[in-house]
């Protein structure tokens, strides 16, 4: 098992009243599975994603990442998210100070590799993704496709057990969402690369191997 | 230093136009330069001055002096006896004697008191005064002087003209009280060491005409020493030595106090404190371009964040750039500081009062030492001020810059 999620809940506080996201969700993801979360806007799904991804904590329950029990204080973590998990947002959070290759790089540069050596990677990485003549591009000369799958090249840079992509094609056309889902499908078979993601697009949902929804606090498998 | 720290380093110097140019930078940048530049300039003034100073107190006052223990001139012994022990002492450049009496120069209007000194100067020896006189010639005869300039000027007098020198005689006293002698001078040259008191005070006459003023058949009154630069910051210990060598009746001291010089080198480093103030005020800047610069890289700090940084790394990350910049400015304000304190050297509105500094010229001196110790401070006091804010990004939580970027 990559990851195990056992009986998360968050609830949030403001000052009239208590929202309740997660109440005991619960997800298994092995090795090689693409796996997608949908639900209501606001439902709780980017939330779950940040919990998992030990950008944030939950109130209840446990996470595990490759059988060793963690969460977003431990001492671990940075450690854990440089070379476990890998990252993809709505709105890609590339470098705007740096090109497509400098931004691929940047955690292999974490994870302490070379400069030249980082660099060479992720000239690599960007050519499996079509982009190798993008490479020197600052991300505003790059299209939105083009910007996510940079994005994608980045997450995949430390070959994490596990990508975790929230709503990865809220940003984009039709086309280009199809794009992408067919990218992390490729990435999938050809590396075995294992995939949880949230979206909001149930049609694009159905192109995993399992999914899920979030409702009422709790994880569905449909 | 980390691959990402270095990695972000070497991008700040590849591309500054890119990376170091940015608004907030501006005033912190023109504070930085401003203060460092009056701090640098500041300092080599002073040490122009000090050097300035040293120079002329040590070329305008004998290093070492020898006079006779019961206040009279020199016997004809112990002149001797001086010349014999010390003559050949390789440490000093000029062992000369002379008379000097204190007179006063007067005229339908002036009285300025004023120290007549005469000098033996060995045959085929430079006069050690020569090389002051600025106008007409440093050989006197009998009835010449070498007047200072500023003397000069207070009473009107040029090469040819001819002072008034009057003397207490007292020895002759009438029934009227003390009587006093007036001799007349041919001004034949213009002394200009640069040292205020001298150059207002000092004439330099014959030997004969010093004796026939003194009415004494006496030969010196004392013996100026010279050292060489090698021994002249040792002179009070040398002096010391002579003394015990030359013997009880003769005393020989040191006439330039080192005080003098101790508080001139104070009063550099005083100025050079307050000044670094300035360079602290500047930092206030830097702290509110650090902040901001927090606040405008939320986005990159959640990334480097997401992707495994530590917070320690991003802000080491944030503090190379802004840190870098500071360098840059320091730089920039030293080397204006060298322009700015040339052009206070060079410009001819403002000279310093002689009365007050004992030296009339302003004096620019750059020393490493210096450009060093303003380097070092600026740097430090730089490096807190961006130390204290960037500690913020320790207390961001990536999930907040994530959800609000």
């Amino acid at each position: 098992m990559i990851l195990s999620a056992q009986n998360i809940s968050k609830v949030y506080q403001d000052s009239h009243r208590s929202i309740t996201v997660l109440d005991g969700a619960d997800l298994q993801v092995k090795k090689g599975e693409l796996i997608s979360i949908t639900g209501q806007s606001g439902c709780g799904k980017s939330t779950l994603l940040h919990i998992l991804g030990l950008l944030d904590d939950s109130d209840t329950g446990t996470i595990e990442i490759e059988g060793v029990r963690v969460n977003s204080r431990h001492p671990d973590a940075p450690y854990i998210r440089n070379s476990k998990i890998g990252f993809v947002f709505q709105f890609h959070y590339l470098v705007e100070d740096l090109t497509a290759a400098e931004n691929v790089a940047l955690p292999l540069l974490i994870a302490g590799k070379k400069i030249a050596a980082a660099r060479d990677e992720s000239l690599q990485i960007l050519a499996r993704l079509g982009l190798e003549d993008r490479e020197s591009h600052f991300p505003n000369q790059l299209s939105g496709g083009e910007q996510q799958r940079v994005a994608f090249g980045r997450a995949l840079a430390n070959k994490p057990s596990i990508v975790l992509a929230d709503e990865p094609t809220g940003n984009l056309d039709p086309a280009n969402s199809l794009e992408v889902w067919k990218l992390m499908r490729q990435l999938n078979e050809d590396l075995g690369q294992t995939f949880v993601v949230v979206t909001h697009d149930r049609e694009l949902a159905k192109l995993a191997d399992k999914s899920y929804e979030l409702s009422g606090g709790k994880l569905t498998l449909l | 230093m980390k691959s990402i720290e270095r990695f972000y380093l070497l991008r700040y110097i590849k591309s500054p136009k890119r990376m170091l140019m940015r608004f907030s930078f501006v005033f912190m940048v023109l504070g930085i330069v401003i203060s460092v530049s009056i701090l640098s300039a500041g300092l080599n003034l002073f040490e122009g001055y000090e050097r300035a100073l040293k120079t002329v107190l040590l070329d305008s006052f004998a290093h070492i002096k020898i006079e006779s223990g019961n206040g009279r001139f020199l016997s004809r012994e112990q002149l001797d006896r001086i010349m014999n022990t010390l003559g050949d002492k390789p440490e000093i450049v000029s062992l000369t004697p002379n008379i000097g009496i204190n007179l006063m120069a007067i005229d339908s209007v002036n009285t300025r008191g004023c120290v007549f000194n005469a000098y033996h100067t060995a045959e085929g020896k430079e006069l050690h005064y020569g090389k002051f006189v600025v106008e007409g010639r440093p050989q006197v005869n009998d009835g010449e002087v070498v007047i200072g300039h500023y003397l000069a000027e207070e009473f009107g007098l040029g090469i040819g003209d001819e002072i008034s020198l009057l003397y207490p005689q007292l020895r002759r006293v009438t029934p009227l009280g003390v009587s006093s002698d007036i001799r007349r001078f041919e001004v034949v040259g213009l002394y200009r060491s640069g040292y205020y008191e001298f150059d207002r005070s000092l004439i330099i006459g014959t030997l004969t005409d010093a004796r026939s003023i003194l009415f004494t058949d006496d030969p010196f009154a004392a013996v100026e020493i010279k050292l060489d630069n090698e021994h002249v910051d040792k002179a009070k210990e040398i002096a010391s030595r002579y003394r015990l060598e030359l013997g009880a009746d003769l005393i020989a001291y040191p006439p330039i106090s080192g005080d003098l010089l101790r508080i001139v080198a104070m009063q550099k480093w005083l100025i050079f404190i307050v000044f670094s103030f300035l360079v602290l005020i500047a930092g206030i800047n830097v702290i509110s371009a650090v902040s901001t610069m927090i606040l405008d890289k939320k986005n990159q700090i959640a990334i480097l964040r997401t992707l495994g940084a530590t917070a320690a790394t991003v802000r080491r990350v944030i503090n190379y750039q802004i840190l870098l910049v500071c360098l840059i400015a320091i730089i920039i304000g030293q080397a204006l500081g060298a322009l700015l304190s040339l052009f206070v050297v060079k410009q001819g509105f403002y000279r310093l009062k002689g009365e007050v500094y004992f030296i009339d010229k302003l004096e620019h001196h750059i020393s490493l030492f210096n450009l060093a110790a303003v380097f070092v401070v600026a740097s430090i006091l730089v490096i807190i001020c961006v130390w204290i804010p960037s500690r913020q990004i320790n207390r961001l939580k990536i999930i907040d810059l994530i959800r609000n970027p």
